[in-house]
């Protein structure tokens, strides 16, 4: 049995110090001045998150008691029994905000995907580590691993909700780039993503990105045919959505994907949050307006201000301390668990602690970046911060199996 | 993935450090809204003190959606007497304006049915009521010219003032119009705090402070409110103006014209109706004749060539000309005075045209036309005449550059100009005008100007006064105005005006008149002052389509004077004859004025 002194304390730290800001942040958008105006429902999440939390360090503490060779040999079984759960929730499930990802059990309402990220991590990372041959530089074995993180990734979109499976699909690169598959490879995967965001902001940047990207495969990789495709695919990119957003997709929808850089273009409409979230955060200022003051989340101004837009809610009322004291403290945690992955001697180990990073660090940067209008408006939660039960208990399980991955790592080698 | 955490963590920065102020303002206006408070407008009074315009409270219901319950429609319809469809409709309106805020759903309803809802307020949660105000009318008199009407601010208003509104009424004619910036005040302003839907929290407690609404200034105007309402009732059903002055100081005692338009149906609610009525009647009551109708002065203008023939020395007081039944030169001038000699003072007490077309030839040939026309103007006519109410027009006397531009260089003559000296052809006067000349005669030849206001007082207790006018007119001398005036004493005495405005209560002076119109009856003048040795009141009436003006306008004069003068009226058969006088055949051609 390990030693306590063992235990990874600052992650742990981390955590309770993003669950404590974050129920701050729930207790002012649903319990503050602000509660007169929201329906009892909502004004009940404080405390349904209190509940959350509580349930959450049970699970971080009682998962350190289990033996990480289970979690590797049982990845495939949670696996199938997840896909099965997504499918039970698509046909007999319940929809809320528009996606139909809820199921529920003696009252409580489950999301289903959100289970399905821990399955599917696991999964991917046995697969790929399961024996000596088999690593990603092979392109049939990476082509397996992509088929089992699409599996869930197309279930999800099924189920409407594409944050989530942008969250699946960031997963891909992650994983194999990890696994060996070579950078350029990976970077190519990665670079309709980043040439997409950029011809949104200007079709001439999206352009100039692709050009550069593909110099950039070319430059690592010096293989004629993957850097025509690499090239063929970045203009594809720009013309594709230079078109979608000049002639097939509707002005009102237009108005949504661009509302993050020009909102005053609809500032009732697709515009009325980004203007509201970056109001928000700007007039916090430094010390914040304090809590329970900031006049955005207390007159309703913020849209989802408990789940989506929490992080609006912390600079309002906390200022560029509060939300720079966030910042920092996923910073501090991904680089502990990057850390942590370097440690590890067992590939799988590795492989799930990094996939955890990343989809961590998604939700992070894509919930922060929507907030301050740097991205668009895509609604996921803000890792431990936001309200939302299955993704608290998810992302709380998914750090307490890295913690306790590293808690054991001595009797969890590849040596033994 | 550090990078993108710096990326991240310089756009907060930028949002909260740098871009503070901008945000920091913006979220205060969020949560701020700016609420208006109207001011009181001012009140009118007359000279005596009497309250003339005044507010009258108008209410109207509100509701606020969120916290109506629709069952009550039922309720609120049979208490409001309107049918459920239509408090349905108002609601569906209001909850598309706004869920939270408060939408007007009735306005300008009576007092009964206000009070009636106030009593049941306790059963119709989200009703509410607002109370503003109209102008209300409390005399006898109607003034709708004097005072104009309110409507709504247009566009152009908008863009002119900062502090108007949407919906705010400005005057749009009348004094209302021309004082408007005194009478409306002070626009107060509150800031609410507010939420997300625009519900309002209560006030503001912040830096901003509101202020409160000042409100319009009061206005003290120069009208007879007795005197008015008494023109009023002698003009009802005639077409015409009567304008009653000081002649001392220009302050309008009264000022008619009729038709009038009923004011207080411009007061509330638009009554779209009438507004499309009074603007299509062909009789035209929204014009207001007595500043703004043109016409020839006729006769009445005899008076003033006398002082200028006298003055440029063309005549002397004793001068003779024969009327042989006209005036020949190049063509028959006709004159239906008695024939003989006439010296100035017959010619006008008997008005014989010859006397004055000859004076005409003489200054036209004798290269005074235009001196004729500046001296003309001192006398306020064909000069704006600057009196504050909205439209009043110039006139037109003419000089040689006119008559240029109106016929062409060369392409008029004497011909054109002889009838100038009777006061026909291109010579157009308001009866305004005629009532400042006829003051400038009356109070020994001093200019003054017309005006309706005396003084205004601002709430703080401030009183402004308008600055009034009491110029001598260099060139007329006391002997000149002798002999015009007592031509026209001789006018009511045994001239044309004897017969109806001859009275021995009071000793006038007058003049009678015919603007001769192309298109159907001649129109009657008649200009007046009284008492005779010193003028303390100037009286002149126009009568459209009135014919022989001795007979109609003069009758009409004779009463005023006596009404300022004595405060009542001893001569019941006048006033019957006026009451009940309807025009007659055109027969001016056939009477000596």
């Amino acid at each position: 049995m390990s030693n306590v002194r063992d235990f990874n304390w600052s992650v742990a730290f981390a955590w309770s110090l993003l669950t404590i800001i974050g129920l701050f942040a729930i207790f002012s958008a649903t319990q503050g001045p602000v509660s007169e105006f929201l329906p009892g429902y909502i004004q009940n999440n404080f405390f349904k998150q209190l509940g959350f939390v509580v349930v959450g360090l049970l699970v971080m503490i009682g998962v350190q008691f289990i033996s990480p060779r289970s979690l590797l040999q049982l990845s495939f079984v949670f696996y199938f029994f997840g896909i099965i759960l997504m499918i039970l929730t698509l046909l007999f499930g319940s929809e809320i905000n528009g996606a139909k990802s809820w199921f529920s059990i003696a009252g409580f309402g489950i999301q289903s995907s959100e289970l399905m990220k821990i399955a599917t991590i696991l999964a991917v990372a046995n697969y790929l580590t399961s024996r000596r041959n088999i690593s990603a530089e092979n392109i049939r074995y990476a082509l397996i691993s992509v088929i089992i993180i699409l599996i869930p990734t197309g279930l999800v979109i099924a189920q409407n909700d594409f944050g989530t499976a942008i969250i699946f699909l960031a997963l891909i690169p992650v994983m194999l780039f990890w696994s060996g598959l070579p950078y350029g490879v990976s970077l190519f995967i990665i670079s309709p993503a980043i040439i997409l965001y950029l011809t949104v902001l200007g079709w001439q940047l999206g352009l100039l990105s692709a050009l550069v990207l593909t110099g950039l495969i070319f430059f690592i990789q010096r293989r004629t045919w993957l850097t025509i495709t690499s090239f063929v695919t970045g203009i594809l990119t720009v013309v594709g959505v230079q078109l979608a957003l000049s002639q097939v997709l509707q002005p009102h929808q237009i108005a949504r994907i661009t509302a993050f850089t020009n909102p005053s273009f609809d500032p009732t409409g697709a515009g009325w949050n980004v203007i509201q979230a970056k109001t928000a955060i700007g007039s916090g200022g430094i010390m914040g307006k304090g809590f329970l003051e900031g006049t955005q989340t207390q007159l309703r101004f913020l849209p989802e201000q408990w789940t989506d837009f929490v992080f609006c809610v912390i600079g309002e009322e906390f200022g560029f301390i509060g939300a720079g004291l966030v910042i920092f403290t996923f910073g501090f945690l991904f680089i502990r668990l990057l850390n942590m992955a370097g440690n590890h001697k067992h590939p799988f180990a590795q492989l799930v602690t990094v996939s955890v990073v990343a989809v961590f660090f998604i939700h992070f940067f894509i919930n922060v970046g929507s907030a301050t209008a740097l991205l668009p408006v895509i609604g996921i939660p803000l890792p431990f911060v936001s309200y939302g039960g299955s993704a608290f208990l998810t992302n709380t399980l998914m750090l307490a199996i890295c913690l306790n991955m590293d808690f054991h790592k001595r009797e969890f080698s590849i040596y033994r | 993935m550090v990078g993108l955490c710096l990326v991240v963590l310089s756009r907060v920065f930028y949002l909260q450090i740098i871009q503070y102020e901008t945000y920091a303002s913006l979220g205060e206006e969020n949560s701020i809204r700016q609420e208006f408070v109207s001011p009181a407008r001012g009140l009118i009074y007359d000279r005596y003190g009497t309250l003339i315009v005044d507010n009258e409270p108008i209410f109207s219901i509100t509701v606020t959606p969120s916290n109506f319950d629709e069952g009550k429609i039922p309720l609120l319809a049979s208490l409001l007497q309107v049918p459920d469809s239509v408090i349905g409709i108002r609601i569906d309106e209001a909850q598309r304006y706004s869920w939270y805020r408060t939408s007007p759903l009735l306005t300008d309803v009576d007092f009964e049915t206000f009070s009636l809802i106030q009593e049941n307020i306790w059963q119709l949660p989200g009703i509410g009521h607002q109370i503003e105000s109209k102008r209300h009318y409390p005399t006898d008199m109607i003034a709708s010219h004097i005072f104009g009407y309110l409507r709504e601010a247009d566009r152009q208003d908008y863009e002119k003032s900062e502090d108007l509104r949407l919906g705010d009424k400005i005057g749009k004619s009348g004094l209302e119009m021309i004082y408007e910036n005194s009478l409306r005040g002070d626009l107060g302003v509150e800031f609410l705090k507010v939420n997300a839907y625009g519900q309002s929290l209560g006030n503001y407690e912040g830096e901003r402070s509101g202020r409160n609404p000042v409100q319009g200034a009061n206005i003290i105007t120069t009208i007879d409110a007795e005197l008015q309402a008494f023109v009023e009732d002698l003009m009802q059903d005639k077409i015409g103006a009567v304008v009653a002055m000081d002649p001392n100081t220009g302050e309008i005692l009264s000022l008619v014209s009729s038709p009038h338009y009923d004011v207080t149906r411009l007061a509330g609610r638009l009554d779209r109706d009438y507004w499309v009525q009074i603007n299509s009647d062909t009789t035209r009551p929204l014009f207001n004749r007595a500043i703004s109708s043109r016409q020839p002065p006729g006769s009445t203008f005899k008076p003033l060539m006398g002082i200028i023939g006298l003055h440029l020395g063309y005549v002397t007081p004793e001068t003779e000309i024969k009327n042989t039944g006209g005036y020949r030169r190049g063509r028959l001038y006709r004159d239906i005075a008695p024939l003989g000699d006439y010296d100035l003072e017959k010619a006008i007490t008997y008005s014989s045209n010859t006397y004055f077309y000859a004076l005409m030839d003489r200054m036209s040939t004798q290269g005074d036309f235009n001196n004729w026309s500046n001296l003309v103007k001192d006398f306020g006519l064909g000069v704006p005449n600057g009196i504050d109410l909205p439209s009043s027009t110039t006139g037109i006397i003419p000089d040689s550059s006119y008559m240029d531009r109106r016929f062409g260089r060369r392409q008029w003559g004497l011909g054109d100009l002889i009838n100038l000296g009777i006061g026909q052809g291109v010579i157009s006067v308001s009866p305004l005008q005629v009532a400042q000349m006829t003051s400038s005669i009356a109070n020994g030849g001093f200019r003054i100007k017309p005006h309706l206001v005396h003084s205004t007082q601002e709430s703080d207790g401030t009183v402004r006064y308008t600055p009034t006018v009491h110029e001598k007119i260099s060139w007329v001398k006391d002997e000149y105005l002798e002999v015009v005036k007592s031509g026209m004493k001789g006018v009511v005495q045994e001239g044309s005006g004897r017969l109806y405005a001859k009275t021995e209560i009071i000793d006038l002076a007058g003049k009678t008149g015919t603007a001769e119109n192309p298109h159907g009856f001649s129109h009657g003048w008649f200009t007046s002052f009284a008492p005779y040795d010193n003028p303390e009141i100037v009286v002149t009436v126009f009568l459209e389509n009135a014919g022989f003006a001795s007979t109609s306008a003069a009758p009409i004069a004779s009463l005023v004077l006596e009404k300022y003068l004595t405060r009542e009226i001893n001569r019941p058969y006048t006033y019957n004859y006026v009451k009940n006088w309807v025009p007659k055949e055109d027969n001016s051609q056939e009477v000596a004025e």
